[in-house]
């Protein structure tokens, strides 16, 4: 066990990287290492369909976008570089223009993509896909119509004709390209902010990540990989007709992507080898293709959540929990680890007022949350608690009243310019995308803040590296304050209800925030989990953040708050010290006289710890 | 005039399908892609009975009934139950469940047209001036009273008002002792069911092929973005915009024009109104 365990060290020490990245060169130089020619165009096809399928993984897996249009975009290039092809052009151009074009569709493609989500998405990218023999037609001129594109010439570099077996090496060595050029995209803090978006773009504008942007991105990384495989489609059989690019193959490519595990940059291969090599090949199968592939959709989208790729990492962590992390001591004394000082802003409302449907949600509220101090926010369900933060967070434009931080309004800005304002927040029900490690969780919450561009991160440049050695260091300074370091690289969906607020608490702090905006953080935790949790935020106010605590636990709210604000029914009935609330006959009446709001917050809290379970 | 009749016609095959989504979509919140397999389904029924057993064309609607019942409540419990919520996994097993449904007709009644017989089909009558199938008036009337029929059934009877509030909010539904799940599964089959027994009477319009349910799928989702998710008298007035759009753009453009035309009309319509016309659903933010 430990042997294993201290050769695993030394695995880990290696690249892993570059066993996918000497596969692939092995695979482009297999025609001359003696593979059999009639895998050749075998592997063509299934480098151009891997390509394709990783666009839908970037854009479907990772970002989350039911945007499914890649066979058009797969089309479109297709022809354009047919069309070059013809003209006498290289290569070369034939791939740049390939891209372009992909690129610009990609963007077309995503601009409905900002206004509408999930099926309206889908339909309108499957839409895309039904209409390609049509576009082809109407543009007959340029692409033979309904008959078909014939007259290709094979393709020649820089110049210079290739050789069969050269155009294989071109097409492996471009899929391999591509693949380490997305591999160094999702497994950096981009890829992160694609899954938060997947997650919730509500979460992803918290933490300061622009959600528009962030789908235009997705829609044209994603179309990229389509207009190359195009491209280089092209050139494998000399001849193009719409009945290559069917609806039929867009669901085939949705099942590669979905059986190689959506999530994933290698699946994509292996998705795409299942659909060349699996169905297509075995005699006489063609009449039940149909069914296997449906049953490949079912089977993956129920059972095999990550594909195969899915499995092989569930497998890779594992390995890993059990044999290389040497588990540090649980609960480490939080006291004498430390983050630096923080510099908090002052919050301040005044007269805000927020309607839904002639309800006044919030009625006229002002108030203010001072540095260092953390600020109380109680009242019972429905008293605009978690309304007021969504204020302040920019989630609601309130109707009227300013919101000022730092004595500057912020009130209108959209929720990701708030964030990058230094605004940081949790949620009543914590909000962790699956599959990231606590590590990971917090970096996404530094993309906004030390952003780098996407050149340095693909090229792995010194400027990206800083980064990442930045935010793991403050990641870990934070982890060790809250005692969750031990956590870091378990997945943080996958914990237990209280950890996952500490792994909330630690990303909304890792940004360095002005301002904490804490949404009910202490509902389904046990007593000493409280406890802890009250601890923490009275640190953090020391350390000279604003911390604004909306709770529904009084006794919470009365150990860590210098001031406490009660909210019933939109309006603040009561303001002051602890003591001097628990004192207020009006809070005293209509908070903690009645058994009742005690009962619903029990009730609560036995929901969420239900929910929890399911 | 014959355009404005074959918008109609063609519109309402639509709408039967877009109710078929509503009824599902209402209860589970699953836009079930593979909805007008079931129609294709039920039309195989009719072909096996009608013209293979001999039975008349009306025996053919509990036979498809009870086929559609049944595999769409199998459908629910093998490709929705299992999934969990909010990670979209319906729309890959919806699809997946429609390419095995239409692989499977494929592989039992093979891959080429069926015509079948009953409901007025090859009789027609003249209505101002032109021609018109009896088999296509009969649908028309047939999409209008379902879609009436459902949406009286959604808010006058327990089960419907259930289905209402499941669609408003699952888990407050759920702790009213509303049973989401059965409701879930009761809301596939009966979707099944009720396209499954439109089989017969739509199959002498379009022919029994096992191809047709992807034909049908993406027109029948733009009814309903177009009408709104959820409102049966937004399909009625979706359907019939689409089947218009569709034959208009046919008969003045050209037929390279048809998909450009729904998708026009697609992006008009999810840019001004996103809920569509008669929808009123609204999220809350966190």
């Amino acid at each position: 066990m430990t042997m294993l365990g201290s050769s695993l060290r030394t695995a880990e020490r290696l690249p892993l990287w570059a066993v996918p990245l000497g596969l692939g060169v092995l695979l482009m130089f297999a025609p001359y290492l003696g593979m059999d020619p009639s895998w050749t165009r075998q592997f063509m096809i299934i480098a151009i369909y891997a390509l394709v399928v990783s666009g839908i993984n970037l854009s479907f897996g990772y970002a989350g976008e039911l945007s499914l249009g890649q066979v058009a975009i797969y089309a479109a290039s297709a022809y354009t570089a047919g069309a070059l092809a013809i003209r006498g052009y290289d290569l070369s151009v034939e791939l740049i223009a390939g891209v372009a074009i992909a690129a610009l569709l990609g963007f077309a493609s995503g601009v409905p993509g900002v206004r509408l989500a999930g099926w309206g998405l889908a339909m309108s990218s499957f839409f895309l896909v039904i209409m390609v023999p049509d576009a082809v037609n109407l543009f007959r001129h340029y692409t033979g119509g309904y008959s078909g594109l014939a007259g290709i010439p094979p393709a020649t570099l820089f110049g210079a004709p290739l050789s069969p077996n050269g155009y294989y090496t071109v097409v492996i060595g471009v899929m391999v390209a591509w693949l380490a050029v997305m591999r160094n995209i999702v497994r950096s803090r981009h890829g992160g902010a694609l899954q938060v978006l997947r997650q919730s773009p509500v979460l992803a504008a918290s933490l300061g990540i622009n959600v528009q942007r962030t789908k235009m991105t997705a829609y044209v990384l994603g179309a990229v990989p389509a207009g190359l495989a195009g491209t280089l489609f092209t050139h494998v059989d000399m001849y193009l007709a719409p009945e290559s690019f069917t609806f039929q193959l867009a669901i085939a490519f949705i099942a590669a992507s979905v059986l190689g595990g959506s999530a994933s940059v290698y699946g994509a291969f292996f998705g795409a080898f299942l659909l060349q090599v699996g169905p297509m090949q075995a005699a006489g199968f063609a009449q039940y293709a149909l069914v296997v592939f449906g049953a490949f959709l079912v089977l993956g989208g129920v059972l095999l959540r990550g594909g195969i790729a899915g499995l092989a990492h569930r497998g890779i962590a594992f390995a890993r929990a059990r044999l290389i992390e040497p588990e540090p001591p649980r609960r480490q004394a939080a006291a004498d680890a430390d983050i630096g000082p923080i510099e908090g802003r002052a919050l301040e409302l005044t007269g805000v007022v927020k309607e839904f449907g002639g309800v006044k949600a919030v009625a006229g509220v002002s108030l203010t949350a001072a540095p260092g101090q953390v600020t109380g926010l109680i009242g019972g369900n429905g008293s605009g608690k978690t309304t007021i933060l969504n204020i302040v967070s920019g989630f609601y434009r309130a109707d009227h009243g300013v919101v000022g931080l730092g004595g500057r309004p912020i009130g209108g800005r959209a929720p990701h310019q708030v964030a990058r304002r230094g605004v940081a927040r949790t949620f009543q029900t914590p909000m962790i995308p699956g599959s990231l490690s606590t590590l990971d969780v917090l970096a996404t919450a530094r993309y906004a803040r030390d952003y780098t561009g996407l050149p340095s991160t693909v090229l792995r440049l010194p400027r990206y590296r800083r980064r990442l050695a930045l935010d793991r260091e403050k990641s870990l300074d934070l982890l060790r304050m809250l005692g969750i370091e031990h956590l870091r690289n378990v997945p943080a969906d996958s914990l237990p209800l209280g950890s996952r607020r500490m792994v909330e608490l630690a990303r909304a702090l890792v940004a360095e925030p002005a301002v904490l905006l804490l949404d009910e953080p202490a509902s389904g935790l046990d007593e000493g989990e409280v406890a802890d949790l009250g601890r923490l935020v009275r640190r953090v106010a020391d350390l000279g953040a604003t911390v604004l605590l909306v709770e529904h636990n009084f006794g919470l709210i009365c150990d860590v708050s210098d001031t406490v604000h009660v909210l019933e029914f939109g309006r603040l009935i009561a303001s002051g010290t602890p003591a001097e609330i628990q004192r207020n006959p009006d809070v005293v009446r209509s908070y903690l006289g009645e058994d009742a709001g005690g009962a619903s917050g029990d009730a609560r809290a036995a929901l969420q710890m239900g929910e929890h379970n399911v | 005039m014959l355009t404005i009749w074959l918008g109609v016609s063609s519109g309402a095959i639509l709408a039967l399908v877009a109710i078929g989504l509503n009824i599902v979509y209402v209860a589970s919140g699953t836009l079930n892609f593979a909805q007008p397999e079931f129609l294709v389904v039920g039309m195989f029924m009719s072909y096996m009975t009608v013209s293979g057993l001999g039975w008349p064309p009306v025996a053919a609607i509990p036979v498809g009934f009870a086929a559609g019942a049944l595999v769409g409540a199998v459908e629910e419990r093998i490709a929705i139950r299992p999934l969990r919520a909010g990670a979209h996994g319906e729309l890959v097993t919806t699809l997946g469940w429609a390419v095995i449904m239409s692989g499977a007709v494929m592989l039992i009644w093979g891959p080429n047209p069926r015509t079948l017989h009953g409901f007025g089909a090859g009789t027609s009558v003249d209505v101002f001036g032109g021609r018109v199938a009896v088999n296509e008036f009969v649908i028309v009337v047939v999409a209008v009273v379902v879609a009436l029929a459902v949406s009286t059934w959604l808010r006058t009877t327990i089960a419907g008002l259930a289905n209402l509030a499941t669609a408003e909010d699952r888990e407050a539904a759920t702790l009213r002792g509303i049973n989401v799940r059965l409701l879930s599964t009761i809301a596939f089959a009966l979707a099944g069911g009720l396209l499954g027994a439109l089989g017969p009477v739509v199959g002498p319009q379009t022919y029994a092929i096992f191809d047709l349910g992807a034909k049908l799928v993406l027109p029948a989702f733009v009814v309903l973005a177009v009408g709104g998710y959820g409102s049966n008298a937004g399909v009625l007035v979706g359907a019939l915009a689409v089947g218009l759009t569709q034959a208009a753009s046919t008969r003045y453009l050209g037929a390279n024009y048809a998909s450009l035309s729904l998708f026009a009309l697609l992006m008009v319509v999810l840019l001004l109104r996103p809920r569509g016309l008669f929808g009123t659903r609204s999220e809350r933010v966190v």
